[in-house]
């Protein structure tokens, strides 16, 4: 260990406590143990997290249920195609005085305390919107009544569904790179689970059922020197620094590297994308997930386990290909990982 | 010539033996003989008879009448007899009777000889009759003139007959086909094992793996990059036994897909531990401690064994 001893003792006690928070959020959500697992590397990373999935796989209630394991101010909005940027900051009415009131707004209501945001549906929101998630995202700042707020430990989480397609606005290429991961939620395979989902009583009622989550296990003022601990107690060696280069060469040129995807001509399916920042974001991700896994060092599974999620939504494919996009990432990845020998 | 093989002896001969009554007359249909041409013979020569008889069933020949092959006189064997039963038809009972005489008579001129009737008996059960075989007589013929007279011209020796040759054809094919064989099984067996050059092939990583950790790792040459480049040469194998980049995570699975390499899977662990400290962790000490150089090279060659079957 190039650490010395406190900062050693401090990654222990902390690493105790996020295997806590997965275990109390996966009483709650079952058979997402790697949906958990990657959102509490997104949390230690300090990286936003985008949710995708099918209606009724329980995204919102996993977000609520990190949101409550995390601790500190929790706010949410609901993204609907009226909803203007001035709705996240203030909210104007009548006070029983019949005075006009300006009190603050979700984003503004909790002060800079705030550490979990949640935005459902954030397709729904208009672009306006997204800019200023944007902003919130990339600086945790925000404008408003003539001053600055920051709000130096939110944490975005957000969701949106893909069945609808109506009355929704894609995000834009520059927000969702701000996304830490974009994590897919999928039902549980496992068949137990899913019996239990169903028949079983207890999870018939979200809000008792989050009751059983226990609160405020990581202490949000703390997480952001926990997460600079973290990035500099794990260490990585120039062998897998090699190894992370030639993963990003070969996903920009695929073709180069001999991966072949059925039925795509190679040269042309990758347009750009994998961006530095995504690389970085990419290192971080795979520090934490190191030291989630007691190592002092990244390996290359690390980087494996989370390079679908930080990596696929940053990777820019041909727009002929753009309906099929999920699975051809996916096998492009595979196909990278196939392909680039490590060490 | 119009001569018929076989001329039957006088016509159709019945014989009435003179102590017969009528009633023996009546219960023996026919004996008739059928012998070869009666002159020419020389001596040494073999004459062989047939005699086909009938008799009234029930009546049968008995077997203990029939001559046994033995020398009948000083010049004449009887060299074989064979009765074949023909069965009964129309209330007769037929036999052919085969007789093989040889001569051994060395007459000065043409001479006649007789060959002698042969008694038989026939039983019904209770009763018996005697029948007989009729003789038979030839003329016989010298060899020679009666006195030798002077030696004919002297011949010349004809010189040696060449030995003949064994034919070895089929023998040389035969010895040909087989060392075909010996060869193809010979290459069976190295393609399988690896040998020499054969070890160099795609689906062999482990054996090429194997050569580059005995370059490395040779006492001459080895150092700290040595093994490293060992360990990678071992991954790369790993990799392409697998189709896939092979980490530590992902041994189980690996284990699972290639049950052979199961015996080995303790080795297996140790080096994916090792060259994680090595590559990823920078400690060459720990990761030599986890894995001698001496151990990657054995688990280098158990590695090849177990991929060619023979560990």
């Amino acid at each position: 260990m190039r650490l010395v001893r406190e900062p050693d003792s401090i990654l222990s006690d902390w690493r105790a406590r996020a295997l806590r928070v997965e275990s109390e959020i996966g009483k709650v959500v079952l058979g997402q143990e790697r949906v958990i697992r990657l959102l509490t590397i997104a949390t230690f990373a300090r990286g936003h997290v985008l949710l995708e999935g099918d209606v009724g796989v329980g995204k919102t209630t996993l977000l609520r249920a990190l949101a409550r394991a995390i601790g500190g101010a929790f706010e949410r909005i609901e993204g609907t195609i009226d909803l203007m940027p001035a709705d996240l900051i203030y909210h104007a009415h009548l006070g029983e005085d019949g005075k006009p009131r300006i009190d603050p707004g979700p984003l503004l209501k909790q002060g800079e305390d705030l550490s979990v945001f949640f935005f459902n549906e954030i397709n729904r929101a208009r672009p306006q919107v997204h800019s200023l998630l944007l902003r919130l995202m990339a600086e945790r700042s925000l404008s408003a009544f003539n001053r600055e707020y920051r709000f130096p430990h939110v944490q975005v989480f957000a969701d949106r569904n893909r069945v609808e397609r109506e009355e929704t606005f894609e995000l834009p290429a520059a927000a969702r790179d701000r996304f830490l991961m974009e994590l897919q939620v999928a039902m549980p395979t496992d068949d137990t689970a899913r019996r239990s989902l169903v028949f079983d009583p207890r999870f018939h009622n979200v809000d008792t059922l989050l009751g059983e989550v226990q609160t405020g296990i990581l202490e949000p003022e703390a997480l952001e020197t926990v997460a600079r601990v973290i990035q500099i107690g794990v260490t990585t060696s120039p062998a897998l620094e090699a190894y992370v280069m030639a993963l990003w060469q070969a996903v920009r040129e695929p073709h180069a590297h001999g991966i072949d995807v059925d039925n795509v001509d190679m040269a042309r399916l990758v347009q750009g994308g994998a961006s530095p920042r995504g690389m970085s974001y990419l290192m971080r991700a795979a520090r934490v997930r190191a030291w989630i896994e007691n190592r002092d060092m990244v390996v290359p599974e690390d980087v494996r386990a989370v390079f679908p999620e930080v990596m696929a939504h940053r990777i820019f494919i041909d727009p002929v290909y753009e309906m099929r996009r999920d699975r051809l990432v996916g096998d492009l990845i595979a196909g990278v990982f196939a392909r680039v020998p490590a060490p | 010539m119009r001569a018929p093989p076989r001329l039957p002896a006088g016509l159709l001969l019945l014989l009435a033996p003179l102590f017969a009554g009528a009633a023996a007359q009546a219960q023996v249909r026919a004996v008739d003989l059928y012998a070869p041409r009666p002159f020419g013979y020389t001596i040494g020569d073999t004459i062989e008879l047939s005699a086909e008889i009938a008799l009234d069933a029930p009546f049968r020949l008995d077997p203990a009448s029939l001559p046994r092959p033995r020398a009948l006189s000083y010049w004449l064997d009887l060299r074989d007899v064979r009765l074949d039963d023909r069965g009964v038809a129309d209330g007769v009972q037929r036999y052919t009777l085969h007789l093989a005489y040889q001569t051994f008579y060395a007459p000065l001129e043409p001479k006649r000889l007789d060959l002698p009737a042969l008694p038989l008996t026939a039983a019904d059960g209770g009763r018996r009759i005697e029948l007989s075989v009729p003789s038979w007589s030839f003329l016989m013929s010298p060899l020679r003139e009666i006195v030798a007279s002077a030696g004919g011209t002297t011949m010349a020796l004809r010189p040696d007959m060449a030995p003949p040759r064994i034919a070895t054809a089929g023998t040389l094919r035969h010895l040909g086909v087989a060392l075909i064989g010996a060869l193809l099984a010979l290459l069976l067996l190295a393609w399988h094992l690896g040998w020499g050059p054969l070890g160099r092939r795609r689906t062999r990583p482990f054996a090429r793996a194997a050569r580059a950790v005995t370059a490395e790792l040779a006492p001459s040459t080895s150092s700290p990059p040595a093994y490293g480049r060992a360990l990678v040469a071992l991954h790369r194998a790993f990799d392409a036994t697998a189709g896939a980049g092979v980490f530590a995570e992902d041994l189980p699975g690996f284990f699972a897909a290639h049950p052979a390499f199961a015996p080995v899977e303790g080795e297996v662990r140790r080096l994916f531990a090792a060259s994680r400290r090595l590559f990823f962790g920078e400690d060459p000490a720990a990761a030599a401690r986890e894995l001698a150089p001496e151990d990657v090279l054995a688990l280098a060659r158990r590695l090849r064994a177990v991929e060619r079957g023979s560990a």
